[in-house]
């Protein structure tokens, strides 16, 4: 790894005071990891809390030519805030003010630092909500969900982070400052905002973020469906959509998944179930009666053994935990666990489960899936063991297998965790050269030296012609 | 002497601009024409490149809820064949001759934003030549994605100063069974509060619309969510402002009634988008622009000068927006030689204006 010149800690520490530059190994083994499988070297931490202490820090990096990544909580899936080779690791986790709260346009002003979950309580006495609800919301950050464009069940009818953002400020790779959008709509020249949410921390540090509020829905009904096969949950999903219903919230469990979860949470779940679906409809009253009556009916024509509908809120809550729990209670299988995020056209979900389920057998190992039927947003997820070697290899071939099975059915590499590290080599997969070049070249724009959490999102060879900023091979021991 | 090209193929498109970017030479691009009178009053560009010869409609999916088409197609032909499954582009503008790649380089988006959300929101992959003939795909086709970076979203509202849009995918609705409009009349301040009460008390309205003296909902749901709103009366939809020359003003939505009442004073048609922030203000004079301009930078808002003649456009844009410094790298990682459309990228107008 490449240290740390003293010079630059102690510019460091002139700007943030001694206890907030963290150089201790236990403090970097922690800050050399995030929720991925992947593990980094980190070689400094920086603890920010203003947007002019990580103006000055963004600053002086630049100065002292050195690497930066931006972190939020760090629960990113796909290794987005994993720092190689002893970068620098900037954290805005202790950003946590909400700033102002507008009831009437709805929207708010909050710091990177704010727990996604903690938006929607501080506004729950108002009637309004944060809509995007990643499965981690309790814990990640919303300016992690910024630089992921993060995702979540009920994503299905209102759209992932990217519309739910109208303003950010960030400070860009030379300290500069710029507010970008907010509640005045429609700014002229280009939408800066909408490149921003996804760049994961590669093209500046979110240091605000307005994000605009949802009202609660005046009526829910959440039903849990039990079918005797993946291949008619998949039917029911595919005629709900085709029906022109688009419920809230539409999540599949399988049958290992739903025995691991029921174990854990203890929902009364039916743990004979091939196939467990969770459809969420919400509205007016009317609508939702509606809607409701239909999945139901769809659910029956498409052969459910049962349906449940959730009598209270307090069932409705334990359905959702019992959905939101799904990646803690993989510990009951083995100790850890790969997870892919590729999403699929909703006509080829059926297929493309039947291929994951013989890649797993293929493999000799486990995947279970729990994920986002409605948007054919698929979480396979292969249980394993890191202490076995053996194991580890058949568990990224089988990543390799489900990835490729995806985007051969016209899939994407991610539907909400980015691309960080994990999925960057696949990235051609995708796209073509000129593509990637492009979107080489616009990340330039922001980072021209390629400082800002470098080789991520892009491959190695991304620029077309000779020049390779931002992107290598990955340093020995990246992965597990 | 103007030229127009109508390419039939993307390949032979790319070629164009690989040729005017290797000469120098300025090319407006144009699709129906129906939103051309913006951007400042300079001359046109003699060299043109019509996208009317990619009208293509590659592939609906309606069980997806997407559709592939060329930049070339008429809105108007696009909605019909979506209508015949059921299925419509939900947050396009009723601009029935204008075509998909103009709706989508303009961000001009329709009435029913407040529900559904900007035009921007809904194009999940686009295709589009760069200015020096490159042919790049982003986004992907599946109606969630987050590989890559953003590039539809930037692509969307640049007015083709970024690239040429060749092709896009697009999230589709169903058409809804059932909606309908109500509408109350009376003084702007009195018809404000009632908007914004609507807002508050109705469960995600399409839109709510101030008018001079009118305000107008639109509700959409099953027939017993159909009944009119306290103080409203069913009504047909309120017609699409046909103005000789229009201001987009941008405020944030809980300025819009200060606003209203501004244009009020300054005697202005508008239609306002309740909850949305965006109010569509007619203008005579460049007197009017500016006095508009002001009342929208008085409610922390922008205007733009989205339609109109020449001599009311010789400041088009107005401030100039943060990051115009970014703009300028991004416009040269895409049209290096900055051939395309001239004059339409406010970057070119700041760096006049210095």
């Amino acid at each position: 790894m490449a240290t740390i010149p003293m010079t630059a800690v102690d510019r460091f520490r002139a700007i943030l005071g001694d206890d907030r530059v963290l150089q201790a190994p236990t403090e970097r083994l922690l800050y050399g990891k995030d929720g991925s499988i992947a593990e980094g070297d980190c070689g400094l931490v920086l603890l920010c809390e203003t947007t002019g202490e990580v103006s000055a820090c963004l600053r002086a990096a630049a100065e002292e030519g050195l690497p930066v990544v931006p972190r939020g909580s760090g629960t990113g899936l796909a290794g987005g805030a994993i720092p190689l080779d002893g970068s620098v690791v900037l954290s805005v986790a202790r950003m946590r003010r909400v700033i102002s709260v507008d009831p009437l346009t709805p929207c708010a002003w909050v710091e990177p630092g704010v727990l996604n979950l903690d938006i929607s309580t501080a506004v729950a006495h108002l009637g309004l909500h944060y809509a995007p609800d990643p499965s981690s919301q309790a814990a990640c950050s919303i300016g992690g969900n910024v630089a992921t464009n993060a995702g979540g069940p009920h994503c299905l009818a209102s759209g992932v982070t990217s519309q739910h953002i109208l303003g950010v400020e960030i400070v860009l790779p030379d300290g500069e400052v710029l507010t970008i959008g907010g509640p005045a709509p429609d700014p002229a020249g280009y939408d800066l905002r909408g490149f921003v949410v996804g760049g994961e921390g590669t093209l500046g540090v979110v240091t605000k973020v307005c994000v605009k509020l949802t009202r609660d829905p005046p009526a829910v009904t959440t039903l849990l469906v039990d079918f005797p096969s993946v291949a008619s949950a998949g039917a029911a999903v595919r005629d709900i959509i085709a029906e022109g219903v688009i419920p809230a919230a539409m999540e599949m469990m399988d049958r290992v998944m739903v025995r691991a979860v029921e174990q854990f949470v203890n929902a009364g779940l039916p743990v004979d179930s091939a196939a467990l679906l969770l459809v969420e409809v919400d509205g007016t009253p009317a609508q939702v009666a509606e809607q409701a009556a239909a999945v139901e009916r769809i659910c029956r024509d498409s052969g459910a053994a049962s349906v449940r509908t959730a009598r209270d809120e307090a069932e409705r809550a334990l359905f959702w935990k019992a959905r939101k729990n799904a990646f803690g209670a993989v510990a009951r299988i083995a100790p850890n666990y790969y997870l892919h995020d590729c999403v699929v056209p909703r006509t080829r979900l059926v297929e493309v489960l039947e291929s994951i389920a013989a890649i797993g057998e293929k493999h000799g190992l486990v995947i279970m899936n729990v994920f986002h039927a409605g948007d054919g947003n698929l979480h396979p997820l292969i249980a394993f063991d890191r202490r076995d070697p053996v194991q580890v290899d058949r568990v990224l071939a089988a990543g390799t297998d489900i990835i490729e099975a995806c985007v051969a059915v016209g899939g994407t590499l991610s539907g909400e965790h980015g691309i960080g590290l994990e999925k960057r080599d696949y990235m051609p997969l995708q796209f073509a050269p000129l593509d990637l070049d492009a979107q080489c070249r616009a990340r330039e724009a922001f980072d021209p030296d390629g400082r800002l959490n470098p080789r991520k999102v892009l491959p190695a060879g991304a620029k077309c012609g000779e020049l390779v900023l931002d992107a290598g091979s990955l340093p020995e021991g990246t992965w597990l | 002497m103007t030229t127009v090209r109508t390419p039939a193929t993307r390949e032979e498109l790319a070629e164009l601009l690989r040729a005017a970017s290797a000469e120098g030479a300025p090319v407006a691009v144009a699709g129906a024409g129906t939103a051309s009178r913006r951007g400042p009053a300079t001359d046109p560009p003699e060299r043109v490149i019509s996208t009317l010869g990619l009208d293509r409609i590659i592939g609906h999916e309606p069980a997806d809820l997407t559709v592939t088409v060329e930049a070339g197609c008429r809105l108007q032909t696009l909605q019909a064949a979506l209508a015949e499954r059921g299925q419509t582009w939900m947050q396009a503008p009723a601009r029935p001759g204008a075509t998909v790649g103009g709706v989508l380089s303009t961000a001009a988006s329709g009435r029913r934003r407040l529900r559904y959300g900007p035009v921007r929101d809904s194009l999940l992959q686009v295709v589009l030549a760069t200015g020096d003939g490159r042919i790049v795909s982003a986004g992907g086709k599946t109606v969630k994605g987050v590989a890559g970076y953003d590039i539809p979203r930037l692509v969307v509202g640049a007015l083709g100063t970024l690239g040429v849009i060749l092709e896009v995918t697009l999230k589709l609705w169903p058409v809804p069974p059932s909606s309908g409009w109500f509408t109350a009349t009376g003084d702007v301040a009195a018809l404000a509060e009632l908007g914004e009460a609507l807002r508050r008390d109705l469960h995600l309205p399409a839109a709510v619309l101030l008018e001079p003296g009118r305000l107008s909902a639109e509700i959409i749901g099953p027939p017993a969510d159909l009944v009119p709103p306290p103080g409203m009366a069913a009504a047909d939809a309120p017609p699409e402002p046909a103005w000789g020359a229009e201001v987009l003003v941008g405020v944030p939505p809980t300025r819009l009634p200060a606003l209203a009442a501004a244009l009020t004073a300054l005697g202005r048609p508008f239609q306002a988008e309740l909850g949305v922030g965006t109010c569509r203000v007619g203008v005579e004079t460049a007197e009017d622009v500016a006095a508009v301009r002001a009342a929208a930078l008085e409610q922390e808002g922008h205007a733009v000068v989205a339609d109109a003649p020449p001599e009311l456009r010789a400041d088009p844009w107005g401030p100039p927006p943060p990051g115009v410094r970014l703009m300028e790298r991004l416009r040269d990682a895409f049209d290096p030689a900055h051939v395309l459309n001239p004059g339409l990228f406010i970057g070119d107008a700041v760096r006049s204006a210095a």
